[in-house]
């Protein structure tokens, strides 16, 4: 019953509203003054108003409507006052956080008309509800939290703040939010700078409302302090939904000089469909398929209630042929729940080799497995003699970073260049690096075959005579080890990756003479080494598909020329400038909205590379809501946000009083009686 | 008497209404014996130009009416008889109490002028007409009137009427009783409102043996009401008061209670012999007299 009103008033404005209902009866007896008229006779009049007088009191009552009428107007004002409503639940507590999920999924249409606009709904409502005193904030989120607006007890500014959330095409993670929720209602455990424009809250126990569809990981390592979560489940139960959850471009395995683009669909939904795709080449369709998918399987935990959804997938294939340039946008055309993830970008490029330098003198063996087909088709390596170190050119084109790789055989500069750097049986010029004394027989413990150096790379037959135990820096990797300690290891430094391998594979002796110290290079594996090296350390010039990030994500680019600012233009055309980074890089951070962004160096005009932002992303195009979400150790179950916002019936009782002031205007000038 | 009328008797007699009443005369249902001769013709045998019966001749009857054409072919003594005409008395009494000056008209004009029509009646067929209101006294009585020249002193008299008399509807017509005992029609004009009922009056009236017609003059305020709001009500004749609150209920009520009003006197009066008829002053004088009263058989 408490829920059903409101109060709006204090004692005393009750105290006179209560007066009022009195006066209008008092005045009324008071108002007895009457009309005198004269009539022939009262003879007819008197007999029949005879027997009215008994009760006439209450006669003069029952007669009266215009009285009737003020008293129903009055009491439908009271009422008003009173705010009944009806299934709502009063806020608990008076000071709440509102949490509002703005990650790609809450676009979805499944609740019209977003699932975003839903919540926003809901959260006005529960704004509305406030009692004067009452403070709350808002937080929306994606995969990066933002303080709408700290607290404040002002709910007309939280009305129009919550109204300016506006959708992204992010991932979400609640865990940066939930710690922005925590640090203004758990102070002194962080502080946040946003709070300093309006009032701090005191430590007091606030109601987290978490307004989203739960698409999101656990919050493990969270404690929730003061703060008590309810969980808002917005969105309907197994929406259709198909989305693009793969797309690339890559060569034909069989005829290596064509290309093909592949993309992975997956069906979300609770039926099988089937879906158009279309592939556009620079706004042009130049492919279409259709794919059947199976329905999504849906398993429910349970602990813990969730329904996992395993989605239904097929893959699509395209065959580009001889393209080489161009920009790939792959689209299901049939409209679903949610439109982000219908649409994929990828693009052709013509794949650049990369620049290597091989400083050696006459390791043959290198350097034909450094020229191998494979190894051609992605690197163009230029030969050297050690001599070539002492030069002032090399030292020049060393520190503009004219490489992208440069292998020092044997020997080392003065000063590590701008680029990846590959030392065989050399100490790098740094400190940094440990180089232990030459050992005999290092036999090879174990590799980091995960590690993309030594992918397929198979020592189990390498023979090695002597060698250099090594000790990276802090920050690297081991990535061979044998029993006189590491023999390979590699180390980030800047912008850069060095690896250092602790033996020689052909050396030279004082006389001049070639000696074999390892049986490495007639193995199958170094060849396939080489390709690594030349792959990874040699930068993803490359592949010839473009990186593809998730909205929200920083792109870290690398200019190919020596420049200090560069340009990114947005699908959208904006144009953002970036400077260079401390290390080398440029770190571009607006990536929210989905396709390809050209990447302009210095004054050039020619889009020099291109990265592109896709959702790829199960979790967002899974729309099912979670019904419960964990914060730590607690699992919040979800609550269907609509019945707990409250109808209010003010506003209709003020109408219905407006018409019966209306209707008593009419009856006292029309003198309309029953 | 003045040698011209000072009123107008197109005030309360239109020509056009006095042209359709000349063809008119009054009916009595009731034998009366006139005082002298007149136009109407009686059921009493008598001397006339119609012919009635024959009869066997008595000795003493008057031999001048004996039928010698019969005598000589019969040889037989045979009566003629004719059709005695005599004149009516036609009295109308108007209440010309303080509850009779309401209405527009106001229901004692329209009295007077139904008073004047029916009287008009009278006076053209040579009836002896004579108007009075219920105060009339002994030593004041109204004037008896004969013939059409005196139109102008009925209409003068009718206007010399004025409202506020103060007698009881039983008084009046006790005294009215008293003072004209002969037999005739009597036309009662009231609005029948006494406090003191009307029970009274119209017994007294029927030991008259007279032919009474009763005609209950309602204005339309009193039929239908039109008042709104809390009012006091005074009664124009005692000075009583009613306190109403009009509502709907009330207002049927009181429709309820006038009907049952009516119906009573109604009743009362086709008990006892009288015609009663209820109308409102909205009713046209010649439409009441020319359609509901030559219905109601007083004129033909």
């Amino acid at each position: 019953m408490s829920n059903l009103f409101t109060n709006m008033l204090t004692g005393w404005q009750w105290l006179i509203l209560a007066a009022i209902p009195p006066l209008i009866v008092l005045l009324y007896f008071l108002k007895l003054r009457r009309q005198p008229v004269e009539v022939p006779s009262t003879y007819l009049w008197t007999r029949t108003i005879e027997d009215l007088h008994v009760n006439s009191i209450w006669q003069r009552l029952r007669q009266n409507l215009l009285l009737f009428l003020q008293l129903l107007l009055l009491l439908l004002i009271i009422l008003a006052c009173l705010r009944p409503g009806w299934q709502g639940t009063a806020l608990v507590g008076n000071r709440f956080i509102f949490l509002v999920d703005a990650s790609a999924s809450m676009s979805a249409t499944d609740v019209r008309p977003t699932r975003l606009d839903a919540a926003k709904e809901k959260i006005v409502a529960m704004i509305d509800q406030m009692k004067s005193g009452d403070a709350a904030m808002v937080i929306s989120f994606s995969n990066n939290a933002k303080v709408e607006q700290p607290f404040t007890d002002n709910r007309r500014l939280l009305r129009e703040r919550v109204n300016q959330i506006t959708p992204t095409n992010r991932t979400s993670d609640l865990s940066e939010a939930l710690r922005a929720a925590a640090g203004l209602a758990n102070p002194g455990r962080t502080s946040q700078s946003e709070t300093n424009e309006a009032q701090v809250a005191d430590a007091m126990p606030s109601t987290l409302y978490i307004l989203s569809d739960g698409g999101f990981a656990k919050v493990p390592d969270f404690s929730l302090g003061n703060l008590e979560p309810q969980y808002l489940k917005v969105g309907e139960d197994r929406p259709r939904n198909v989305a693009i959850a793969a797309f690339s471009v890559g060569r034909n395995p069989d005829r290596p000089t064509q290309q093909q683009a592949f993309g992975r669909i997956e069906n979300f939904g609770p039926d099988p469909v089937s879906v158009e795709v279309t592939l556009h080449r620079d706004a042009r369709l130049i492919d279409a398929t259709k794919i059947d998918l199976p329905a999504a399987e849906f398993s429910t935990d349970p602990a813990t209630q969730n329904t996992a959804c395993a989605p239904g997938a097929a893959g699509v294939e395209f065959d580009l042929g001889q393209l080489d340039e161009g920009l790939l946008k792959l689209e299901i055309v049939q409209a679903d729940a949610l439109d982000v993830d219908n649409v994929a970008y990828a693009a052709l490029q013509t794949p650049r080799r990369a620049k290597v330098l091989l400083i050696t003198s006459g390791n043959e063996a290198l350097r034909l497995a450094m020229l191998t087909d494979e190894a051609q088709k992605i690197s163009e390596l230029s030969l050297a003699e050690p001599s070539v170190l002492e030069t002032k050119a090399f030292a020049d084109e060393a520190a503009q970073g004219q490489y992208d790789l440069i292998i020092f055989d044997r020997c080392a500069p003065q000063k590590m260049p701008a680029s990846n750097t590959l030392f065989v049986d050399a100490k790098p010029p740094s400190d940094d690096w440990e180089f232990g004394k030459r050992q005999g027989n290092p036999g090879i413990i174990d590799t980091d075959r995960a590690h993309p150096l030594l992918q397929l790379v198979e020592f189990g037959n390498v023979h090695i005579s002597n060698g250099h135990k090594i000790k990276p820096p802090p920050g690297g990797s081991v990535l061979i080890d044998s029993v006189i300690g590491p023999l390979m290891a590699i180390a980030p430094r800047g912008g850069y990756e060095d690896a250092v391998l602790g033996f020689a594979i052909i050396e030279t002796n004082e006389q001049g003479e070639k000696l074999v110290n390892s049986d490495w290079f007639v193995r199958l594996s170094f060849p396939v080494f080489c390709k690594n090296v030349l792959e990874y350390l040699g930068g993803n010039a490359g592949a010839p598909t473009l990186p593809s990030i998730q909205p929200g994500t920083p792109m870290i680019l690398r200019a190919q020329t020596p420049v200090a600012r560069i340009t990114v233009t947005t699908p959208s055309g904006q144009k953002i400038d970036l400077s260079r980074e401390n290390q080398g890089s440029f770190v571009f951070a607006t990536t929210n909205e989905l396709g390809i962004y050209d990447v302009l160096e210095g004054t050039a005009n020619q889009t020099s590379q291109r990265f592109a932002v896709n959702l790829f992303s199960s979790r967002e195009s899974d729309l099912h809501p979670a019904e419960k979400v964990t914060l730590g150790y607690e699992a919040v179950p979800g609550v269907a946000g609509v019945e707990r916002s409250r109808k209010e019936l003010w506003k209709w009782l003020l109408i219905g009083g407006l018409g019966v002031l209306i209707f008593e205007w009419y009856v006292y000038n029309r003198r309309v009686y029953f | 008497m003045p040698l011209l009328p000072k009123t107008n008797p197109n005030q309360i007699l239109s020509p056009q209404l006095l042209a359709q009443l000349e063809r008119l005369e009054l009916v009595s249902r009731k034998i009366f014996r006139g005082r002298m001769k007149g136009e109407r013709r009686s059921k009493r045998k008598g001397q006339s130009v119609e012919f009635s019966d024959f009869r066997n001749y008595v000795p003493g009857d008057d031999l001048r009416f004996i039928d010698w054409n019969l005598y000589a072919r019969l040889e037989k003594l045979f009566l003629k008889m004719f059709l005695e005409e005599e004149d009516l008395h036609f009295y109308a009494l108007i209440d010309a109490s303080g509850s009779m000056n309401f209405g527009t008209p106001t229901k004692l004009e329209y009295a007077k002028q139904l008073a004047a029509a029916l009287g008009f009646i009278g006076l053209c067929r040579a009836d002896r007409v004579k108007i009075e209101t219920l105060g009339s006294s002994r030593r004041a009585p109204g004037p008896t009137l004969r013939g059409r020249k005196s139109l102008w002193q009925m209409v003068e008299y009718l206007e010399g009427i004025e409202p506020g008399e103060t007698i009881s509807l039983a008084q009046g017509v006790k005294d009215f009783c008293l003072r004209n005992s002969g037999k005739g029609i009597l036309v009662l004009i009231t609005d029948l409102l006494d406090k003191a009922g009307y029970e009274a009056a119209l017994r007294t009236l029927v030991a008259q043996s007279m032919d009474v017609y009763v005609i209950q003059l309602l204005s339309p305020e009193e039929l239908d009401p039109d008042v709104k709001g809390d009012l006091k009500l005074i009664d124009c004749e005692d000075q009583d008061i009613a306190e109403i609150t009009v509502s709907r209920p009330l207002i049927d009520r009181y429709k309820r209670t006038l009907a049952a009003f009516l119906e009573g006197a109604r009743e009362f009066c086709t008990r006892r012999g009288m015609s009663y008829l209820m109308t409102s002053t909205e009713t046209p004088v010649e439409t009441l007299v020319a359609n509901y009263l030559r219905r109601r058989g007083l004129v033909r």
